[in-house]
């Protein structure tokens, strides 16, 4: 069996990563290689060849690893932009990642004109306890200053084992006070899934990326849900997966097993048997009570998040509001090389249940909403999508245009949301807003799309880390 | 022997080439450091059985060699049978079919430099400074200048259709021109004022040797050679080619000493280059070379052989800083691999390497408002990956010859030089910024 889980993210910066399980074998034993052995040997033959004489004739000593890394990723490159190699080092952070826990302190921090600011303590973690304040800076972490720190540099200084302690000093409030925490870090778990209750009567939830916590994460936010929100006036939910890049397959499955009780909720094809497989809806795990489901979606939404829309769409289980989604139609597996870390390959594509793939392509929403973009960011709002990637795989007819993908901070700006919370409690959208083929010709519409080549978070202006 | 022809030069669109002296036993990749290499054919099997689609293997292998090459050095490159092709016939005095002209770019439209004597271009009538607008009824504007190129290539005796844009007027002209094989000289010599020779060196290809001393044949053959003031050897903008062409010109001007020594990690990288007595053809008259940050590799292997042996004045701006030697390796069936063998230094034991050749004077082009900004090189020393020096590093320096000869500060400064002007008389003021032109 060589399936590993099935990774879906559109991203590394973003994306959420496949822990992988079994062995991998070597792929010299495999029949399908045996087959080809002699084109392959012969090709292999011509790469030895040219490794060899820069072994040789180069007119340094070079670095081998380098150079095969270097190779490796020439190799991948030449595939589609979701097959990548990881190092040692990238695979442990990838699985840190898709695992959703790690030592730590728990603060969200964020880099604001070259200061380490936390946006925000996480409940019930060794930061909170010690009394960590948003809008704290922290200007040295175990003695050596910040200054200089990328913010992958400081989140580094900061994670660690469970129950190691660290030392730090921020600068709070307009007096600048200075205050030193020794802070023990412990387990701290990523929140993939957060919800509240929105106008006293709907259950949302928010979504921003499917690690190995957000089928249970999803199943306790809803039975919070219920128990905040009385039967009878519960009018519904909203799942909002705007600018959620994607994550595990699995997971994934399971988000939308928690609103349909049966049925298909997706397939994948691959070139091998064993990437082809269905997945079906599982009786009773539906927790939804049938409450009316609204989805929320962007150019920000990628692959898991699509083939949880795709497949609530198909079903007409959930009313799908916001803006195109991005178009990642692929699933990738995750295969260990070793100590020489893992190969994120791309092994297969996903259709939803009506037999559609999004590839290249996105998913439409019921709804088309745009929010109205602050001046500053016009024009960096929007995200090209898959069929603007170099190398992405092909899928007929695509759709190469921009998506917005962003999200006010600010919830009473919201307007995707708005609608929502209007649509589930049975307020007639304005006309415009309805036809999702009509789309108002909107002046604050950025006609220029943004050309970043792979996907990052436009809605949010500095990256926000948890650590 | 596992050698094949050195080769210097910093750009392959400009490049020349060399032909492969020896096959290289193709060896089991398994045979050599196995682990690594064991690591590489785990991931091409991997994704040869699981990708999505049916992978191209030949494409992946090929993007691997590109990918591993590119982590080495910015002149180490892979030529597949094609590229293999295309750079030896280059390197042969670049024959192909076309119409004669030299152009540029300028404004969006091909500007002709010159046409190149004994061309159909030439006969057809095509003047310095006409723009062409259009070619076989495709508009040049939006076309870059290698694709503006190759559309006027093609096979000889095929007809081009040329729109031409001629004089303050803006007349347009039709002219259609029959292609021919061009071979493009990679030298050029005239007299100028009468008393100096000059020789222009595009690249140093096969041909680049017998060009010099065609060059001399010429001179010794015009009237009153004797009164012969002294040469000017132009290398500005020539990027490089071939290691024993840039031996060979030196010892043109001179009698005995070292040119060029080159030393690589293995013993048959290095070797010394000494000159033969008797092939010195310059009569011991003085020479100016001008060189400027487009002057590289092959080009800085005479310049600074000239300086170091004190048989040269350099004119002009800082050179480019290529100080490494590639040799061609053929890969049999499968093209071959352009690799960086050795640094090379000047008979003085300096490397160039990511710092270029300081002329002995200064003298910088006065270049147009439109060009300003664009027509400098940023030289070695700004290449991803480049090799290291020791010392501090130099940036490039201006890479602009003006095509109107009256215009040009630099070739008339190393005749003013020849004619017996002092250096001080001629060096431009260190900030360019101040340098006017007085009426």
């Amino acid at each position: 069996m060589i399936r590993k889980a099935g990774y879906l993210g559109v991203g590394v910066v973003l994306g959420a990563a496949a822990a992988a399980t079994a062995p991998q074998m070597l792929m010299f034993a495999s029949p399908a290689a045996y087959a080809a052995a002699a084109d392959t040997y012969r090709q292999l033959n011509l790469f030895g060849d040219v490794f060899d004489k820069i072994r040789n004739d180069y007119v340094e000593k070079p670095d081998e690893s380098k150079m095969i890394e270097a190779a490796i990723n020439g190799m991948l490159s030449s595939l589609d932009p979701h097959s990548s190699y990881m190092d040692a080092k990238s695979f442990r952070d990838m699985q840190v990642q898709t695992k959703g826990e790690f030592g730590g302190l728990g603060i969200e921090v964020t880099q604001e004109d070259g200061l380490l600011k936390v946006v925000t303590p996480i409940d019930d973690t060794p930061a909170a306890k010690a009394g960590v304040l948003s809008g704290d800076i922290i200007t040295a972490i175990d003695d050596s200053s910040t200054q200089g720190l990328t913010l992958d540099q400081a989140v580094e200084k900061m994670r660690g084992s469970i129950n190691s302690p660290v030392k730090l000093k921020i600068v709070r409030g307009a007096k600048k006070d200075v205050k030193d925490f020794t802070i023990v870090r412990d387990l701290i778990h990523v929140q993939s899934v957060r919800s509240h209750v929105e106008d006293g009567d709907i259950g949302y939830i928010r979504i921003t990326q499917f690690t190995e916590q957000t089928g249970d994460g999803l199943k306790s936010a809803m039975e919070k849900l219920h128990s905040d929100i009385p039967a009878d006036k519960f009018k519904g939910y909203i799942l909002d997966l705007r600018n959620n890049p994607g994550g595990l397959l699995d997971q994934s499955i399971d988000v939308v097993n928690s609103f349909v009780d049966r049925g298909e909720i997706v397939s994948t094809r691959g070139r091998t048997a064993d990437e082809t497989q269905r997945f079906d809806a599982k009786p009773g795990g539906d927790l939804s009570g049938g409450k009316p489901l609204v989805v929320l979606i962007n150019g920000g939404s990628a692959s898991a998040s699509e083939i949880v829309s795709g497949a609530l769409q198909d079903h007409k289980r959930a009313t799908l509001i916001g803006t195109r989604s991005f178009g990642k139609g692929s699933v990738q597996t995750i295969m260990p090389l070793g100590e020489n870390g893992a190969l994120r390959l791309t092994t297969a594509r996903y259709y939803t249940p009506s037999g559609r793939s999004i590839q290249a392509k996105g998913i439409e929403p019921d709804v088309k909403v745009l929010e109205d973009v602050p001046d500053d960011l016009k024009g960096k709002d929007d995200m090209k999508g898959e069929a603007s990637l170099k190398g992405h795989l092909a899928n007929g007819a695509e759709d190469t245009s921009a998506s917005q993908a962003y999200v006010p901070p600010n919830e009473k700006d919201d307007k995707q949301l708005t609608a929502a919370i209007d649509l589930l409690h049975g307020v007639k959208l304005p006309e415009p807003a309805v036809k999702a083929d009509a789309a108002p010709a909107k002046s604050d519409a950025p006609a220029a799309a943004a050309t970043s080549p792979t996907p990052t978070d436009p809605g949010q202006a500095a990256p926000a880390k948890p650590n | 022997m596992r050698k094949g022809l050195s080769y210097l030069a910093y750009g392959v669109a400009a490049g020349v080439v060399l032909v492969g002296a020896s096959h290289d036993v193709l060896r089991a990749a398994a045979s050599s450091t196995t682990d690594k290499l064991a690591l590489f054919a785990e991931v091409f099997n991997k994704v040869r059985d699981n990708y999505a689609e049916k992978p191209d293997d030949e494409k992946m292998i090929k993007s691997a060699i590109d990918g591993m090459l590119a982590s080495l050095d910015p002149h180490s490159n892979y030529f597949d049978p094609k590229a293999l092709q295309d750079f030896q016939s280059s390197m042969k005095g670049e024959e192909f079919g076309g119409l004669g002209l030299e152009v540029m770019m300028e404004n969006g439209l091909v500007k002709v430099v010159s046409p190149i004597d004994d061309t159909p271009a030439a006969r057809a009538g095509m003047m310095s400074g006409d723009l062409v607008t259009r070619i076989d009824d495709t508009a040049v504007k939006g076309l870059s200048l290698k694709e503006a190129v190759e559309k006027m290539r093609g096979p000889a005796k095929s007809p081009v259709k040329l729109t031409v844009e001629r004089g303050s007027n803006g007349d347009l002209k039709e002219i259609t021109i029959v292609r021919e094989i061009i071979h493009v000289q990679s030298v050029r010599s005239h007299l100028e004022s009468g008393d100096i020779g000059y020789i222009r060196i595009t690249q140093f290809n096969q041909e680049a040797y017998d060009g010099v001393r065609k060059a001399f044949d010429h001179f010794r053959a015009e009237p009153g050679q004797t009164n012969l003031k002294g040469y000017v050897l132009d290398l500005r903008n020539n990027p490089g080619g071939l290691l024993n062409q840039a031996v060979e010109i030196t010892n043109a001007f001179v009698d005995n000493g070292d040119i060029v020594s080159t030393r690589g990690r293995n013993s048959d990288q290095g070797q010394r280059y000494s000159a033969r007595s008797g092939v010195n053809l310059s009569q011991d008259k003085p020479v100016v070379v001008l060189i400027n940050g487009g002057s590289a590799s092959a080009s800085e292997i005479v310049s600074g052989a000239l300086q170091d042996l004190k048989r040269a004045t350099l004119i002009g701006t800082r050179t480019f800083g290529k100080g490494s030697v590639q040799t061609i390796l053929p890969l049999g069936e499968n093209g071959a691999l352009k690799l960086t063998t050795a640094r090379y230094y000047t008979p003085s034991g300096r490397s160039i390497q990511a710092k270029g050749i300081d002329p002995d004077i200064k003298v910088l082009e006065s270049i147009p408002d439109d060009l300003k900004g664009k027509v400098s090189s940023m030289g070695e020393a700004s290449l991803f990956g480049h090799l290291k020096n020791d010392g501090e590093e130099e940036k490039g320096s201006d890479a602009y010859v003006p095509p109107d000869r009256d215009k040009d500060t630099q070739l008339d400064a190393a005749i003013k030089f020849l004619h017996g002007a002092k250096a001080e008389t001629l060096r431009s003021p260190d900030s360019p910024a101040t340098v006017t032109t007085v009426q």
